[in-house]
């Protein structure tokens, strides 16, 4: 019997295979959307060029997008070591707002006036890199600590870390670091700290120069160092690590340093590229699109950056064309959640062949078939 | 003629493999059947198919000359079939009778009747001569009683075809001597016994006709008394195998890995290793014998310091290094090759090469990096050193045969130029020329002078490899014997429990004993 689903013999994973799988999915996506479209009497061709000319064809609109995009592939790079060395972080959100309140909190320090006062900018930006970094390092970290040496679920205590780290902000919002006013949020941070703008007539900030310093130092980290080498054996497969004289609770913890670490560079990339203030509510649920991006990249740190790009032109995509065609801008969360459905769910062409011929009459036998004969 | 079981050209394919091409087997009423071949030879696949569990492409089972369909396990045992798995099928927490009755309706409506139950199953034991307590907890019980409950829960179902999936691989030589007896005696009752198997000696005891399978055909079926080892040995392999190790006379050197009053804990808390003690000298391989489960396993880990160790020391050349981490026990010069080589030996995602390094991954480095160009180096030369056959060293390792993948891991733990080597079950599970390799490549390391402990649950790899022989029963050792002198029966009786010289005549008391306290 013929059968629509072959299994293959050996899954295609080469890179054009993945790619192909990829690019399918994502146009299968894109078609799905498209009956959305018709069903507000727009033209889908219309909405998607007002979706992806914003962001990708006009210059302020692709420097809105680079904005977007640098928090979201930090996030993804924090997800990409910690999932790999077998650490399921969820806590992104949280990473990212400690490490915004921490830049946050340096940057006042050198208000004119304040404890430290003025510093350049090139003495400024390594100390407020290696402030976000530890501070939200240490802030997962210690989950890293409990699943480790206490053997905590991670899934649940990161998740709910979340909410402890959005109220220490709301605290510190309406606490000690508010500024006199009627919200809750700080003063403007010292133009000195912002990080600077690159590209002439746009928002698009340095930030993304450092998102992809780190998606290079991610990638020389899994690919090319020993410790890589035994934080991808530690997230295969524990028990063979020990065996190979890898200390797997270290690793866990380190794991968790630069998962939280990274996530801490995404809100001070944030902070100081976009925000220039601290309030409540600036992570927006991007520590969770940001794990979104990671699976999209196949956890793959070289695939990030353009990932989070394509993630982060289609949200600003999503408004201009919400005032264009004046269809609602939840349509493109719609056809990011069925990208990302639809991309691991053709990864089973991978494994699968189809067999067209099932259609037609008379197919030719399968080699099963052949083989019994 | 009644209850003959026919299978007919059955053809079976699975992605990229014929496991089944066209195989006929035919299996009388009150015979005693095995089934030879090696790892891959069908015959698991065959067994299946009988059983209801997986589906034929093609073909046809007949019983009593009838055409029947087994679509699942269910039709199967309708139809009279049962099978003993290898890894048993019971609820560790049930008794012997809740076990036997799972699945079952056994009762009046909605209420189950146990007592009946017990009834029938002590009926059942006495009737067939298999000594049991129906409210025993199974966990509890011994591996050998355990195979009798699998025994028990077919024929309280009236199975009248029984198949057994290499069925003596856990036991020790006098619990497969009354397995024996009670298959004997289901074969006078007109019950069928299919026995799968790769032990020959075995087969040449017990069956009556043996159906030889290779590369999914059948060979050749044969009656018992017309042929013998030899011929089934190059039936099954396709050539001639000489399953004996040429071990050259040799003088063993210095202690080299030594253990004192071992005490080690499992997760449970249960003490398994308790007060052990042994050397292992260059150039000499020490054998520890025994059942699964006498702290075997505990022992290798803790010698490895991956198992916690309670109390005791273990000395590696001279120096204590029992509390030293794993990495270091490494450096040191302890190798390992675990039990489990696809859950601990190997990382079966990752590609030959990487996993050619594992344990080794910080000393092939260039500054902070890596060394990825010698280390593939070195991957290819295991390669090549060791027979593997790969796709490639970039071919993932999961995907290696397991004779392959062990002699990776082997090779790469002999190669790391380790003084001590401790090798645990290096050939469970491979067929004879995957065994005749591995064999080979532990002489040779014998014969550069490493100190080897090797654990095994097959004797006739000991007798092979070993210059001594160490009896290991529930975490002690019983007895130290020269492998050249030693006779099965005195180690069988070891590792069942029973010491001491002039065993034999204690040898009735005891069996009396051992009775009474499996039942």
């Amino acid at each position: 019997m013929a059968k629509l689903f072959e299994r293959r013999l050996t899954p295609s994973d080469s890179p054009i295979a993945i790619f192909a799988t990829t690019a399918a999915a994502f146009l299968t996506a894109m078609l799905v959307t498209a009956f959305l479209f018709l069903s507000y009497g727009a033209s889908p061709f219309q909405a998607y060029f007002a979706l992806f000319h914003e962001p990708f064809g006009t210059l302020r609109g692709f420097g809105y997008s680079l904005v977007r995009t640098s928090p979201l592939a930090l996030i993804a790079l924090g997800t990409i070591v910690s999932w790999r060395s077998g650490f399921s972080y969820l806590g992104f959100e949280g990473c990212f707002v400690i490490g915004a309140s921490a830049t946050a909190w340096l940057a006042l320090l050198t208000a004119p006036g304040a404890r430290i006062g003025p510093i350049p900018f090139f003495l400024f930006l390594p100390l407020a890199i290696f402030v976000g970094f530890v501070a939200a390092g240490l802030w997962a970290g210690l989950v890293g600590f409990v699943r480790a040496r206490l053997g905590g679920n991670e899934v649940l205590i990161s998740l709910m870390s979340n909410y402890v780290a959005i109220f220490i902000l709301q605290y510190l919002v309406s606490g000690p670091m508010r500024a006199p006013g009627s919200l809750p949020e700080t003063r403007i941070l010292p133009r000195a700290t912002w990080l600077p703008f690159i590209l002439p007539g746009t928002r698009a900030h340095a930030g993304i120069l450092i998102a992809i310093a780190a998606a290079a130092l991610v990638w020389m980290l899994l690919e090319k160092m020993p410790l890589g080498y035994e934080l991808i054996v530690t997230g295969f497969n524990a028990a063979a690590a020990r065996y190979a004289g890898i200390d797997v609770g270290r690793r866990i913890m380190l794991a968790a340093f630069f998962a939280g670490g990274l996530g801490g560079l995404a809100g001070m990339v944030e902070e100081l590229g976009s925000q220039h203030r601290l309030m409540d509510g600036i992570n927006g649920g991007v520590g969770f699109v940001g794990i979104v991006v990671a699976l999209l990249a196949r956890l793959n740190p070289v695939a990030v950056i353009p990932t989070a790009l394509l993630y982060g032109g289609m949200s600003v995509g999503a408004d201009a064309m919400q005032r264009r065609a004046s269809i609602p801008s939840s349509i493109t969360f719609i056809l990011q959640s069925l990208a990302v459905l639809l991309v691991l769910a053709f990864d089973a062409l991978r494994y699968y062949k189809i067999n067209f011929s099932v259609f037609s009459r008379g197919a030719p036998p399968t080699a099963t078939e052949e083989a019994s004969k | 003629m009644k209850h003959t079981l026919e299978m007919r050209n059955i053809v079976k394919r699975f992605p990229g493999v014929l496991a089944n091409n066209n195989v006929n087997l035919t299996i009388q009423a009150g015979e005693i059947h095995a089934l030879l071949g090696e790892n891959g030879a069908g015959k698991s696949t065959l067994m299946q198919i009988l059983y209801g569990f997986h589906s034929m492409d093609s073909g046809e089972i007949l019983i009593d000359g009838e055409t029947v369909r087994l679509g699942s396990p269910k039709d199967a045992i309708a139809l009279g079939i049962g099978m003993v798995h290898q890894e048993f099928m019971l609820v560790r927490r049930f008794s012997v009778v809740e076990n036997t009755v799972l699945g079952l309706r056994e009762g009046n409506g909605p209420l189950l009747d146990l007592r009946r139950a017990s009834e029938k199953l002590k009926d059942l034991s006495n009737r067939h001569g298999l000594a049991l307590d129906p409210a025993a907890e199974v966990g509890l019980l011994p591996i050998g009683v355990q195979q009798r409950v699998e025994i028990l829960k077919l024929l309280y179902r009236d199975a009248r075809l029984l198949i057994l999936d290499e069925p003596t691989a856990v036991l020790t030589p006098r619990e497969k001597d009354q397995l024996f007896g009670v298959l004997r005696k289901l074969r006078e009752d007109g019950r069928s016994v299919v026995l799968v198997t790769h032990k020959l000696a075995e087969i040449m005891e017990i069956a009556d006709r043996v159906t030889v399978m290779r590369d999914g055909q059948v060979v050749a079926t044969r009656e018992i008394g017309s042929t013998n080892g030899q011929e089934l040995t190059r039936l099954m392999v396709g050539r001639e195998v000489n399953l004996r190790a040429d071990k050259s006379a040799q003088k063993p050197g210095a202690a080299i890995l030594q253990v004192e009053e071992l005490r080690v804990r499992d997760e449970t808390g249960h003490e398994k290793v308790r007060g052990l003690n042994l050397e292992v000298h260059a150039g000499e391989i020490l054998g520890i014998a025994g059942v699964d489960g006498n702290g075997q396993s505990e022992l290798a880990e803790a010698v490895m310091h991956l198992r916690e160790i309670k109390s005791g020391r273990v000395i590696l050349k001279g120096a204590d290094v029992t509390r030293l981490s794993v990495a270091l026990h490494r450096t040191l010069g302890i190798s390992y090759v675990p039990a489990d080589r696809r859950h601990v030996g190997s990382v079966t995602e990752m590609s030959v090469a990487d996993n050619a390094i594992l344990g080794l991954q910080r000393k092939y480095r260039r500054g902070i990096f890596r060394g990825i160009r010698e280390a593939r180096e070195s991957a290819r030369g295991l390669v090549a050193r060791f027979g593997i056959r790969t796709g490639g060293i970039d071919f993932a390792a999961g995907k290696l045969s397991g004779g392959n993948l062990q002699k990776l891991i082997l090779g790469r733990e002999i190669m790391r130029g380790s003084a001590a080597l401790v090798v645990e079950h290096p050939t469970r599970g491979l067929d004879v020329g995957a065994v005749e390799a591995v064999w080979g490549e532990l002489l040779r390391a014998r014969q550069e002078g490493k100190a080897i402990l090797l654990i095994s649950a097959e004797l006739e790899e000991l007798l092979n490899l070993a210059d001594r022989i160490a009896v290991m029963f529930e975490g002690r050792i019983m007895g130290v014997v020269d492998a050249a002198g030693a006779s099965v029966e005195e180690i069988g009786l070891m590792m069942a429990g029973i010491t001491a010289p002039g065993a034999a005549a204690a040898g009735l008391g005891n069996k009396e004993a051992h009775r009474g306290e499996t039942l």
